[in-house]
């Protein structure tokens, strides 16, 4: 059973996919290319597919890059929690000492729109409808309604 | 992904297929555009239209070498950019810091 924020309580979702791999882009691919598999089987539409694959895919990268320092022998954990209204909830949980979201620059101010990181975060914000992080930073989830 | 580059009139034209994410495609896409600026290239273009995902390390290679390549007077042009890419882009704010064209011939047109 998938927690809930504020919002209609934790009735109802079941878990549709739950996979720890190790940190690597390949298993970041094989993720996310099941997490699509499951929102087109729930006809979910495309404009909310894409929005959710992206974040997922924004926040798999931060957990191998920054939670596991790309280090193939850690592991990556992905849940998935649906439920019959199209609504999902999806965690990311790396073995990283975690980080402080909220000391995270805009990446839109002047100053970093030529960076080349450092947009991961504010597009999982920009895309979801919630987002909490947990254990210091190390897992997060993600609301879709 | 799938990625072909070639010139026409004194622009490297790159073509990619697939999504643009961390990992072997925005590994490729870095080597590419490496090869193409070390021969002293610095005006590109790519066509985006079969792109159907941007992410941000895919979204960070662009405007780094963005930024390179207009360091050296030249540039880089976007092609055709798919509905999402467009939404991508625009979302963390660096839509607006290519020149967009709706095919290869006008990208390639405007360098003259």
């Amino acid at each position: 059973m998938a927690d809930e924020p504020g919002t209609g309580g934790s009735s109802g979702f079941s878990e549709l996919l739950n996979l720890s791999l190790p940190a690597t882009s390949e298993s970041i691919a094989t993720i996310t290319d099941a997490i699509s598999e499951i929102l087109e089987r729930l006809e979910i539409p495309e404009q909310k597919r894409f929005e959710i694959d992206l974040a997922v895919q924004e926040a798999l990268a931060n957990a191998v890059v920054h939670g596991c320092d790309g280090d193939p022998s850690k592991t990556i954990t992905c849940k998935l929690n649906g439920d019959s209204h199209g609504r999902v909830v999806i965690s990311v949980t790396d073995p990283g000492p975690g980080f402080r979201p909220e000391v995270i620059p805009d990446p839109k101010r002047t100053e970093g729109l030529y960076g080349d990181h450092g947009r991961g975060v504010y597009l999982i914000r920009q895309l979801m409808d919630e987002v909490q992080f947990e254990r210091g930073g190390a897992e997060i989830k993600m609301w879709k309604y | 992904m799938d990625i072909n580059v070639r010139k026409r009139s004194e622009v490297q034209l790159i073509q990619l297929r697939g999504p643009l994410r961390m990992g072997p495609a925005v590994d490729g896409l870095r080597q590419a555009m490496e090869e193409v600026i070390g021969h002293g290239d610095y005006r590109i273009a790519i066509n985006l239209a079969e792109v159907a995902m941007i992410d941000s390390s895919g979204i960070g290679l662009l405007v780094r070498f963005l930024a390179s390549t207009k360091k050296q007077g030249g540039n880089i042009k976007l092609v055709q950019p798919s509905k999402f890419a467009i939404q991508t882009l625009k979302l963390v704010g660096v839509l607006n810091l290519f020149e967009i064209f709706e095919d290869d011939d006008a990208a390639v047109a405007s360098f003259s």
